[in-house]
């Protein structure tokens, strides 16, 4: 008797537990919901200027018109998508190939680190931003140039991030392995990679956010197609919509990416145990 | 035995001492023979000290180069107050309540992934190239870092402590400021320190767009005029600022939250 009671009392309370997320979503619905209807309606109430914020529904429409049209900054989107993509995901690419071994060998062998660190130290404290115009010196407005930037900003969190990470590996398990005769190489690959590895994923993470921020000031500064060129342009000819659609479409693929980003984490790392 | 064991100590402490200043003394000779190859490239370092010298003498846009850092920081430090008041509020009110959190947080979920960069053109057209656009730029940059740090170290806070202070009869606002907040505290210091430097890369953004004071802008100046001593001048001014302040507010996390190592 007791016992049939508490599995009603359980199903009763999971159907309220289901109840309130429900809630929550619904609720969640509700909050961007009111923001947009309160845009949409102040726009056609002409209580905010249209040549400073038009309605989302011209958004939208702009949104559309863009995907076939290379109206006015000489790109349809889908071309503007794949050439700062194209920039983030060179620099990025190559930020992590170069800065997490980096990272990896300055945590693990001191020479490594007092050699490689003042330089890294040095290089640092300057806002990635702050080297455009000395990368455009020297290498021009192309490809290269703003993989460079997105380099330079994408390399410093994987190194922070590597060097921390294996830094923290357990003193134990270092020296079980040194017990067991494992020589220095084979206890850096087969203990401290892995281990810093959730460490490592972090950084490529904040490098990751980096990365497409920084690809927007790169394009608004130097470019001939981009997002951020887009926007720049839509600046410059007065076209609000066109701003509001570079915006929120580098949001969405920087949202996309991130989400990707976590995807594979969560397969790199799914023989980690969580505590 | 006991020799070689000195005479590897020795090699250690060659190699320990040794390699870092030649790491430097690399990065100097090869400046130097950098700028004497290409010297369009790339100013020297005597150049570069003597372009920073000289804008103490003759000012650029009417004030030195102190003038200029101070413009600078100027906006980041009235942003990061609005924004350290607004954001760790907010942060705590989304990561508190869930309702909240429901109907907030995702207006803030969505303008989130929204790079502060990218506002840059939307807010030169709706403000222009004042003192505010700049700050709200700002605002922007370091605003969602600090919500972010803020609300998850609220729900980080562990549940058997919000319960323990409730059965001793503590109300919802006594567990907030007694329990809730000290937790969260090192969470919402590492967001104060992200937007910090945040801030001052947002910042130089949007001055390099569009300012007549300001560090970002004397970068854009020197791009512009070919004065690439200027660049180096401003860039490296613009390093030194940023480090001085992220060492600030290091001592000042440990003076803030000792406990957190």
């Amino acid at each position: 008797m007791e016992k049939q009671d508490l599995g009603a009392q359980l199903i009763a309370w999971r159907q309220e537990q289901k109840k309130e997320s429900i809630r929550y979503v619904l609720l969640s619905i509700a909050g961007i919901c009111s923001v947009l209807a309160i845009w949409q309606a102040a726009a056609m109430l002409g209580l905010v200027d249209a040549k400073l914020l038009p309605a989302p529904t011209k958004i939208l429409e702009t949104l559309i018109f863009k995907l076939g049209n290379k109206a006015p900054d000489g790109n349809v989107l889908g071309m503007n998508i794949m050439a700062s993509l194209r920039v983030a995901l060179s620099g990025f690419l190559t930020a992590i190939v170069i800065g997490v071994p980096l990272g990896l060998l300055m945590g693990w062998w001191t020479y490594a680190d007092r050699f490689i660190r003042p330089i890294f130290e040095l290089v640092r404290p300057v806002p990635p931003i702050a080297w455009i115009p000395l990368v455009v010196v020297w290498m021009g407005v192309g490809l290269k140039a703003k993989a460079l930037i997105i380099f330079f900003t994408a390399f410093v969190p994987c190194v922070i991030n590597s060097y921390t990470g294996i830094k923290l590996t357990s003193r134990t398990l270092i020296d079980v392995s040194r017990t067991f005769g494992a020589p220095n190489h084979e206890i850096f690959w087969k203990v401290g990679v892995p281990s810093s590895l959730p460490m490592v994923f972090a950084g490529i993470r904040v490098a990751l956010g980096n990365s497409w921020s920084t690809l927007v000031a790169a394009e608004m500064l130097a470019a001939s197609a981009g997002l951020g060129y887009m926007i720049q342009i839509g600046r410059t000819v007065a076209r609000p919509d066109i701003v509001i659609v570079g915006m929120v479409v580098i949001g969405g693929i920087g949202a996309v990416l991130s989400l990707i980003l976590s995807r594979a984490e969560r397969y790199f790392l799914r023989w980690k145990v969580d505590r | 035995m006991d020799q070689k064991t000195t005479k590897q100590k020795n090699i250690h402490n060659v190699l320990y001492w040794g390699l870092p200043v030649l790491a430097v003394a690399l990065i100097v000779v090869g400046w130097i023979a950098f700028s004497g190859a290409h010297p369009e490239l790339m100013p020297s370092p005597l150049q570069v000290w003597q372009r920073f010298l000289k804008t103490f003498t003759k000012p650029i846009a009417k004030t030195t180069l102190l003038g200029h850092a101070w413009a600078s920081l100027r906006r980041v430090l009235l942003a990061l107050l609005v924004s350290w008041a607004f954001g760790i509020s907010f942060g705590i009110l989304i990561g508190w309540n869930k309702k909240a959190r429901a109907f907030f947080g995702s207006i803030f979920e969505v303008i989130r992934p929204i790079p502060p960069i990218a506002w840059i053109p939307i807010i030169i057209m709706w403000f222009g190239i004042g003192e505010f656009p700049k700050i709200l730029l700002v605002f922007i940059g370091t605003f969602v870092p600090l919500v972010i740090n803020t609300s998850t170290g609220i729900e980080m806070v562990d549940r058997i402590n919000i319960h323990v202070g409730r059965i001793f009869g503590g109300n919802d606002g006594q567990i907030l400021k007694d329990i809730v907040i000290p937790t969260a505290l090192p969470s919402i210091f590492a967001g104060i320190r992200t937007s910090v430097s945040s801030g001052w890369t947002t910042v130089l953004a949007a001055e390099m767009l569009g300012a007549n004071a300001g560090l970002g802008s004397l970068v854009t100046r020197g791009w512009q005029g070919s004065d690439l001593s200027l660049v180096m001048v401003a860039v490296i001014t613009i390093a030194i600022i940023g480090a001085l302040l992220s060492t600030i507010l290091q001592k000042l996390e440990k003076v803030v939250c000792p406990w957190n190592d």
